[in-house]
């Protein structure tokens, strides 16, 4: 299946996702995609279909849920929202991130 | 949590796949238009939208396959792709479907049915409260001259001893088993099966009354009232299940008795033998009653007699069978030395499922074994099958391996079809188990304990799966990671035909094939030495002929006949009188005679020959069993008289004369003569010395397998409360039978018919086990060797149909046909010499085994060995022909031209 990079990218984008939904509210796939590209600037290039695996993991969890709805432009787009369990989650996923941070940032500072 | 939760969502999708691809394939065209739309709106062509949104995208069609294996289970639909797979590729070759489907049915199915009664009889626990704890007690004497213990029937006093004095078990019950002769009413009464057991019988093995209350250790006293606790089965038998049959009456030997509890259904007493020696005789009969033992002044004051009883004990928890048995042999013994008993005493413990099975266990060993061994030939020959698939095959594995199939995939499509066939051979094999399961009980000697519990239980069918899993994966293996090998350019290039018949798919099919006959060599052996086991046992000289004899055994259980009463033994020898006259005055008849034991029954009466005018030290008189006969016996029986005389009318006056049996001559008057010598002390409380006037020739009566020394005494000194009848008629039993109930019941209704059948039956019930062995052993035999043959014929056929263009090419070269045959030939010889090598190498370990289930039959019998050999090889001989006519037939022209 998926190679190494994508494994690791795993559990930053479905961070990224619940954040911008938390921020954003509910939203169809396209728009979220858009939303973490421009979060990210240019520094981050996303192809837009990973973003669907992703929202599918996180919906199996039970920490977003999905309904069929319409977009600004009137066409019809499965949306999604964050559930209370996401809400949750979110606190534990970005204590969890900072925590890898902080560990990176001490591997990469420089040592003397 | 969220394993379960997302397990659940996955599950669940595999069955809305359609719905939930339109929907995402929905959500993607939604995904695309959108950013088509933003795109628009930035300024672009339409076309330059489109591209630019479907490049930020990424790949849809990646995507789509990552977002279904993150919905599904991508395992659980390649397995179902690889199923779907192996069920098209079987349709394609319906016959070798069929065939080992077949196979495996059969395989499957007899190793099932026999696993059942494997099962049942050996391994099933007792429903008992923790019954891994129960135990049965049973004394054993250590004679140190010749390093021998023999197992021996328990004291009263002993057990009882030991019970207060172990530390090691819990309690312990001591009980006796018998056929119990019971009459509801005025009906003429029945033996049933009856337990005489210590009041703590139902605690020791955590049973509870359904009905009424347990016995209570006063219901045990000499003088209190009589009281029975029925089974399920004789609640149903005697009351219809009357739910007011507490307080009801009962009579078990004439006596009134008082029902006061019922026991749940499902409660079946283990049959124990009294000895390993004694057949379990009423073993037919499930116990329908239980009565508290009440022992006797002389069971309580006895060491050295009253050996009776049979004993259950409860281990202690955490107790180990080696703990408690060391603890009561050290008790035992020390107590032999303490009180100066003349004999050595021990003790062995047994397991409780192990002790009731402890007949049959071997046999049904064997065959279980032998039934494991007709299924492994099976799995080879499939595995052969399969092979030669596989190398046919190889074009196409090859195609898969060079459009990138993994060796995974490659694999498992090989794997998958094995299991296919072995779950449909599987299921069929446990549909065939229902009725094997019919046959084997069809065809098993009723005294085999515990076949009521036969039947296809959950055990037998989890067995039954395991067992397709291991055939599947057994011939299946092979042949799958053969395609691993297969070197797809080498495979597409070659001609497919060339390809297989590589030398190393040659030496693995040998390989094979010299695996099937070793397994049928072992198993050809084993069965013709059982064959000629029972032969033996059949042919051999009994001593005794049972053509034209009649068997009725009548139990005297009125109490008009009780040891205790008024007449003592008189009324009883008054019966056996006008039974005897009655029995003689029937058409026909030529003579009647009388035995106090049925014949092949067993060892029964066992006592010692002592001798006033030799006395040997205590507990070392030679042992024997007494029978009390009348003068025709001899004659009826057709036995002979090698010394002496035999008992005559003139004795009933002075009834103190005994027969012996040679062997008891040999054993109680080595090197003298016997006749005129006095024994004593075998007649029931009468000290009156007796005198030996004749010496008879051994003769198997208490079993076709037993020998034990005899000794014949006249009824007339002592008349038992048994007595069988055996009667010499011209006419067939099945006429005599009817007449001789009416006789025995003319003079007495109340007397018990326990046994009422032809001689001829009795002989033949009596090697029931044997029979049983020897018949299915024989049909595993021989289908081994048809399985065997099979192997041989077609690996050799195949290889022969492969090397056609060989031969044909050979022919053309002016090879003779002669030669042909030869090197067709001596292809097969090479796996079949050696599988007969090791064959017979495997049979000297396995003989082992064997020998204790034979009679009188060496385990290296040449004749056995010799003609196995010879009928594996002939067989082998006529398989391999086939195959080589045909490749001496080749026609050179047509051979040539499929090139």
């Amino acid at each position: 299946m998926g190679n190494d990079k994508s494994d690791v990218l795993q559990g930053t984008l479905d961070l990224m996702v619940l954040k911008t939904l938390e921020s954003m509210g509910p939203l169809h796939g396209y728009g979220i995609a858009r939303r973490i590209e421009q979060v990210s600037g240019n520094s981050l290039t996303l192809n837009q279909g990973t973003i669907y695996p992703a929202l599918l993991r996180l919906e199996q969890r039970g920490w977003i849920k999905s309904a069929w709805g319409t977009s600004e432009s009137n066409r019809r787009a499965k949306f999604y929202s964050l559930s209370p369990r996401g809400h949750k989650q979110i606190e534990e996923e970005t204590e969890n991130w900072e925590r890898i941070a902080a560990t990176m940032s001490r591997f990469l500072a420089p040592s003397n | 949590m969220d394993r379960i939760r997302i397990l659940l969502s996955r599950v669940a999708a595999l069955f809305r796949k359609q719905k939930l691809d339109a929907d995402f394939d929905e959500e993607l065209r939604a995904h695309i238009d959108l950013a088509v739309e933003e795109n628009l709106r930035r300024g672009m062509s339409s076309d330059a939208a489109r591209t630019e949104a479907l490049r930020e995208f990424g790949g849809v069609a990646q995507t789509r396959e990552r977002y279904r294996v993150q919905r599904g289970l991508p395992w659980l639909e390649k397995a179902a792709r690889d199923i779907r797979y192996a069920v098209r590729q079987l349709r394609k070759s319906p016959g070798f479907a069929f065939t080992a489907i077949l196979t495996l049915a059969l395989g499957i199915g007899a190793a099932t049915s026999v696993f059942s009664v494997v099962n049942a009889v050996l391994l099933k626990p007792f429903a008992f409260r923790d019954p891994d704890r129960l135990v049965v007690l049973r004394e054993v004497v250590e004679d140190p001259a010749k390093d021998e213990r023999s197992s021996i029937p328990d004291n009263y006093r002993h057990v009882l001893r030991l019970k207060s004095d172990a530390r090691t078990i819990e309690d312990a019950a001591i009980f006796g088993q018998r056929g119990m002769s019971v009459a509801a009413g005025a009906d003429h009464p029945r033996i049933v099966g009856g337990v005489a057991a210590s009041p703590n019988i139902f605690r020791l093995l955590g049973v509870q009354p359904l009905l009424g209350r347990d016995f209570v250790e006063d219901d045990a006293r000499q003088s209190s009232e009589s009281v029975v606790i029925l089974s399920y089965e004789g609640w149903q038998t005697f009351f219809a299940r009357d739910p007011a049959v507490i307080g009801k009456e009962l009579r078990v030997e004439g006596h009134p008795v008082t029902i006061i509890g019922v026991l749940p259904a499902g409660m079946r007493f283990p049959q124990i033998a009294l000895s390993p020696k004694i057949a379990f005789q009423e073993a037919t009969d499930a116990t329908l009653l239980y009565e508290p033992l009440a022992p006797s002044k002389r069971d309580l004051a006895a060491d050295m007699g009253n050996f009776n009883y049979k004993s259950i004990a409860r281990l202690k928890p955490g107790v180990t069978l080696a703990q408690a048995n060391a603890e009561l042999e050290a008790l035992q013994n020390a107590y032999t030395l303490s009180a100066h008993l003349p004999l050595h005493f021990g003790i062995a413990l047994t397991p409780l499922t192990e002790d009731v099975a402890s007949g049959i266990s071997g046999a049904l060993w064997m065959l279980f074994a032998a039934v494991g061994a007709v299924l492994l030939i099976a799995c080879v020959n499939l595995a052969n099958l399969q092979l030669a698939r596989a190398v046919n095959a190889e074009r196409e594995t090859a195609v898969r391996a060079a459009l990138g199939a993994s060796r995974g995939q490659l694999v498992r499509s090989r794997l998958a079809e094995s299991l296919v066939l072995a779950f449909v051979g599987g299921a069929a094999g446990v549909a065939l188990a229902f009725l094997g399961v019919r046959v084997l009980l069809a065809l098993v000697s009723a005294n085999v304990p515990r076949l009521d519990e036969v039947h296809v239980s959950i055990p037998v069918l989890l067995f039954a799966a395991l067992l397709s899993i291991v055939a599947a994966v057994a011939f299946g293996i092979l042949p799958a990671f053969r395609s691993l090998r297969v070197a797809p350019q080498a495979a597409l290039q070659a001609n497919s035909t060339r390809a297989a018949n590589t030398q190393e798919g040659r030496r693995t099919r040998s390989a094979m094939v010299a695996a099937q006959v070793a397994c049928t060599v072992v198993l050809l052996i084993v069965t013709s030495l059982t064959l000629r086991s029972f032969s033996r046992l059949l042919r051999q000289g009994r001593g005794f002929d049972a053509s034209h004899l009649t068997l009725a055994q009548a139990d005297l259980f009125d109490p008009q006949y009780d040891d205790d009463g008024p007449k003592r033994d008189t009324t009883r020898l008054a019966f056996a009188d006008r039974a005897l006259a009655a029995l003689g005055q029937l058409p026909g008849v030529q003579s009647v005679a009388l035995t106090s034991v049925t014949p092949l029954t067993g060892e029964n009466w066992v006592d010692n020959i002592f001798r006033p005018d030799h006395p040997v030290p205590a507990g070392q008189e030679p042992a024997v069993n007494v029978r009390w006969i009348n003068p025709d016996y001899l004659p009826t029986m057709q036995g002979s008289l090698v010394a002496g005389r035999n008992i005559t009318g003139s004795d009933r006056a002075n009834p103190y004369v005994a027969l012996i049996s040679e062997r008891a001559a040999r054993e109680g008057f080595p090197g003298e003569n016997p006749i005129g010598k006095k024994i004593s002390d075998l007649v029931p409380d009468d000290k009156h010395p007796l005198t030996v006037v004749g010496v008879v020739a051994d003769a198997h009566i208490n079993g076709l397998k037993d020998n034990a020394a005899m000794v014949y005494l006249p009824y007339w000194a002592y008349t038992p409360l048994t007595l069988s009848f055996l009667v010499r008629s011209s006419q067939a039993s099945d006429a005599l039978i009817p007449e001789m109930r009416r006789a025995i019941w003319d003079l007495d209704s109340q007397v018990a018919i326990p046994t009422l059948k032809s001689m001829d039956d009795q002989v033949s019930d009596s090697v029931a086990t044997d029979r049983f062995q020897a018949i299915v052993l024989t049909s595993f035999g021989a289908a081994a060797l048809f399985l065997a043959l099979l192997g041989v014929y077609g690996v050799l056929a195949y290889s022969v149909s492969l090397r056609r263009q060989e031969f044909g090419i050979r022919i053309a070269l002016g090879s003779g046909k002669g030669a042909l045959i030869g090197l067709v030939l001596r292809q097969a010889a090479y796996p079949v010499l050696l599988g007969t090598g090791v064959g017979l190498t495997m049979a000297l370990i396995a003989l082992r085994w064997v020998r204790s289930l034979l009679y009188q039959t060496p385990v290296m019998d040449p004749l056995a060995i010799g003609s196995s050999v010879l009928l594996l090889l002939a067989s082998a001989a006529i398989a391999a022909a086939v195959p080589a006519r045909r490749a001496a037939s080749t026609d050179p022209m047509r051979a040539l031209r499929t090139e």
